[in-house]
């Protein structure tokens, strides 16, 4: 008896299918209609200090535009010595070299293997290059607007900056064509400078800032993030002074982006998590877990 | 006239044919039956005895069909007799007998059946077909067969096709017969039956006579002028490569191998041949004679000295011009960007090339006359030869813009080959030359810097050297465009079938592309009377198909793949690449 019940209940047991025919109404909505519902299942709660701290990457590479851009103002209005901005440099390199070693003790240059007389090398390359093709570099845009070249320059970072690894994991990503964007601009403005010595150590300074920072920046957030703190707010700091001695509404400018960008952001990023809803279930397309590389080769 | 009738019942259709000439015996080549008929003739034994020699001559089976009269009258007064005596020898179903009617041009047919009461009609008068057609041209005309063939609608249209082609193999078996005309004994023929006037005749079969050793002298001499051209001294280096690129060498080769074909002792073994034969002889004579007008105006009032004081000028003013075209590219022409000092470098290079040029046929001028009057004189040879030499030398007078054209062309490649690679680096790309696609490359950081730096200064030097490039390949288009046209004038001297369009045009019917009917008379109760008429081949398949090959050193280019070298900076030339494809 108790069996035949149990079975009569199994039997009227509404389904959540449309091939059956079932004693129910056509619009019924049984209890259980929505119990696989998940939501906010790969939410990440992030922290406020955190995220800040992750921002500072964009900051650096605002700041080196910034800076950048700043030098090359200088040398072009004549008020920057090349010389000394080419012992800056210099001096700068020297010690950045030093430091990218003393930072981890010489483990990532071990796990590289790549010796001192290839980074010999490359310098050499570099200095030899850039040397040679200044007087290039010199006349090169002479005939070209100065208008088409600074809209080109500005192009060109806007997309350094787009392009750039911030260490996202996205398709838009490409360390090359950023910093060969990088390249191209810092090419174009040294060819507006007065002289070629400008333009060499412009292209020079162009691939310190540019090329080597980054890898020593990227070491020292690694080993010790708060010098990378100091560090950033330093750079952040001279950034702002140098654009203070141009243009006072340009550095308002950029400490506000500088400001909600460190400040705003990550504080608009983590309320928005809040409005996240995100809902999953059985409908959800299919997602391969497994490792299917064996199968695949 | 000739006159062919045709005799079929439905189905099986029967051909048999007749051939009409008033006051000579009419032979019929046919399996099956012979109408034959004669004016005077001797008795029926003798009609039997011809006919067994005809049959024995010509090796073609004779049946007699019926009979044929000139005269009704006579027919009636003296033949009558021996044309039913005929009648009764020879039986053939229908028995046909041809007269001329009284007071008018037409011929009518009586078929009559000798057991016709017996039998019901099944071969009643209606089946009874006379077509008038003119022996000659039917014999001479050469068929060009469609090159599509119709599709056959239906089973009737088959059925009398077979019947037509039935006609035409008994015609062209009958040619056997008039080939073995009666005037054929002798070395000169005094009578020629394809032409309407005797004198020309006799000049034909004298030309014949002469011609055997004619052409073994002159088969001998070429044999001798080939046997030196294979001489080992004209294997030495640079010869071959100088021969291959100047087309007067081109065009002596092409009419040497003319001139042997032409020459053979060999008899030309199927009209086809014997027609290409004949047209390059007349193209020859042409050229020749062409050749000829334009040695002797050259040759008249001094002309040669006139041209050669004109040359030099004018190399003169063609040097002053470009003179004048790179200093205004050296500006700033157009308003464009130009790079200042890559331009001024260019231009310099570009002004001493063009100097060096001048003294160079400054130094040459004396001698110009006399090289002039040589050419002149190979203008005997024909005209495509002086044709030729003159686009050679116009090769030889511009090679100062050939040598722009190459500088700029090389200059223009590098840019366009070092950016299409140095993108592919700007972007983190490389060439995968084994999988033929691009692929992603992590690069050093000095190599993307190089590279960089390398793009950044082609992408702003190019607008300066594509300009060059683009000026000096107008330039070279320009000469190439006018040594093209004279290719073709020469091409087309060499290729058109001349012998073939003349006869088309004078003996329409030689060249035939099919046959028409013409209905002469229908009336009931009499047989059809059809007037087979021949359609001449379109002038267009004349060309088409005795076209004559071409000097084979000319590249065939698409319109596209032009453009794509032109784009690419790769050089063009008039004659043939050893690399290229042939099509």
């Amino acid at each position: 008896m108790c069996d035949q019940s149990e079975n009569s209940t199994e039997e009227v047991r509404w389904q959540k299918v449309l091939y059956k025919r079932q004693p129910f109404p056509d619009n019924y909505v049984d209890r259980r209609f929505l119990e696989e519902l998940r939501k906010n299942i790969y939410a990440r709660k992030y922290q406020y200090w955190a995220v800040v701290f992750e921002s500072s990457v964009v900051i650096q590479q605002l700041c080196s535009v910034c800076v950048f851009v700043v030098i090359w103002w200088y040398m072009d209005e004549g008020l920057l010595a090349p010389h000394w901005l080419l012992g800056t440099g210099l001096a700068s390199s020297l010690i950045g070299y030093v430091l990218f070693d003393l930072i981890d003790g010489g483990k990532g240059r071990q796990k590289s293997g790549r010796t001192r007389w290839a980074d010999l090398k490359s310098a050499l390359v570099f200095i030899t290059f850039t040397y040679g093709f200044s007087p290039v570099l010199k006349t090169l845009t002479e005939s070209v607007s100065t208008d088409t070249i600074y809209a080109m320059s500005v192009f060109m970072l806007l997309g350094h900056l787009i392009f750039f690894d911030y260490g996202a994991n996205a398709a838009i990503v490409s360390s090359t064509l950023s910093l060969n964007m990088a390249i191209f601009a810092s090419v174009c403005l040294a060819s507006r400078l007065p002289r070629s010595l400008h333009a060499f150590i412009m292209v020079t300074f162009a691939i310190q800032i540019f090329a080597l920072w980054p890898m020593l920046q990227k070491k020292l957030k690694a080993c010790t993030p708060r010098s990378y703190v100091g560090v950033t707010l330093l750079f952040a700091c001279s950034a702002f002074g140098g654009l203070l001695s141009i243009s006072a509404v340009g550095a308002v400018l950029f400490a506000l982006l500088l400001i909600s960008i460190s400040c705003l952001c990550p504080f608009y990023l983590i309320r928005l998590q809040l409005f996240k809803e995100n809902i999953h279930g059985p409908w959800d397309e299919a997602e391969i877990k497994e490792d299917l590389s064996r199968f695949l080769s | 006239m000739g006159l062919l009738s045709y005799s079929g019942d439905g189905a099986s259709l029967e051909a048999s044919s007749t051939i009409v000439r008033p006051g000579l015996l009419n032979r019929v080549p046919n399996p099956h039956s012979l109408t034959i008929a004669r004016r005077r003739g001797p008795g029926d034994h003798s009609v039997k005895e011809l006919l067994a020699q005809v049959q024995q001559a010509s090796q073609v089976g004779l049946a007699v069909l019926g009979t044929w009269c000139h005269r009704q009258q006579e027919s009636k007064e003296s033949l009558g007799h021996f044309l039913e005596g005929l009648g009764t020898i020879f039986s053939h179903e229908p028995w046909l007998q041809l007269c001329r009617e009284k007071g008018s041009k037409f011929w009518s047919c009586k078929a009559t059946h000798q057991q016709g009461s017996g039998t019901p009609g099944v071969s009643s008068e209606d089946e009874v077909m006379l077509i008038f057609y003119d022996q000659r041209k039917v014999l001479l005309s050469h068929l060009h067969p469609p090159t599509v063939l119709p599709d056959c609608q239906a089973g009737e249209a088959t059925v009398s096709a077979e019947g037509l082609a039935a006609i035409f193999d008994t015609v062209s078996r009958s040619e056997v017969l008039f080939c073995k005309d009666q005037f054929d004994e002798g070395p000169v023929r005094l009578s020629h039956w394809q032409s309407e006037g005797v004198e020309a005749s006799i000049l034909v079969e004298l030309v014949k006579q002469a011609s055997g050793p004619l052409c073994l002298l002159v088969a001998c001499l070429l044999s001798l002028i080939s046997a030196a051209s294979t001489c080992r001294l004209w294997k030495l280096w640079p010869l071959p490569f100088i021969a291959s690129k100047l087309s007067t060498c081109e065009q002596l080769r092409h009419r040497l191998e003319h001139l042997t074909l032409v020459f053979s002792t060999q008899k030309a073994q199927s009209p086809a041949q014997l027609m290409r034969k004949a047209n390059m002889l007349v193209s020859m004579l042409l050229d020749v004679a062409l050749g000829l007008t334009l040695l002797s105006w050259l040759h008249s009032s001094n002309r040669i000295g006139q041209l050669a004081n004109a040359l030099i000028p004018m190399a003169d003013h063609v040097a002053e011009e470009l003179q004048h075209l790179l200093q205004w590219l050296m500006g700033a022409p157009a308003g464009l960007k130009m790079n200042r000092a890559l331009d001024q470098v260019l231009g310099r290079f570009f002004l001493y090339h063009i100097h060096l040029w001048i003294s160079y046929i400054h130094l040459m001028s004396p001698f110009i006359e006399r090289i002039l009057w040589h050419v002149g004189l190979s203008a005997c040879l024909g005209l495509t030869v002086a044709l030729s030499i003159l686009s050679d030398i116009f090769a030889l007078l511009t090679f100062h813009i050939y040598c722009f054209y190459v500088y700029g062309a090389r200059l223009y490649c590098l840019k366009i080959c070092g950016l299409s690679s140095l993108w592919r680096l700007f972007r983190g790309k490389k060439w995968n030359v084994l999988r033929q696609r691009v692929d992603s490359c992590s690069y050093d950081l000095d190599q993307l810097f190089i590279g960089t730096l390398l793009f950044t200064i082609l992408v702003f030097l190019l607008p300066t050297t594509a300009l060059y490039y683009l000026v000096f390949t107008l330039l070279r288009l320009l000469v190439v465009t006018v040594q093209g046209l004279i290719h073709l004038l020469v091409d087309l001297i060499n290729s058109l079938p001349l012998y073939s369009l003349g006869l088309r045009l004078c003996r329409p019917y030689r060249l035939a592309a099919g046959v028409k009917f013409r209905v002469l008379e229908h009336e009931a109760g009499r047989p059809l009377r059809l007037l087979m008429q021949i359609n001449p081949l379109p002038y267009s398949s004349v060309v088409h198909t005795y076209r004559l090959p071409r000097c084979g050193c000319h590249p065939k280019h698409s319109w596209g793949s032009l453009c794509r070298k032109l784009f690419f900076g790769e050089l063009i030339y008039p004659w043939k690449q050893r690399g290229d494809k042939q099509d």
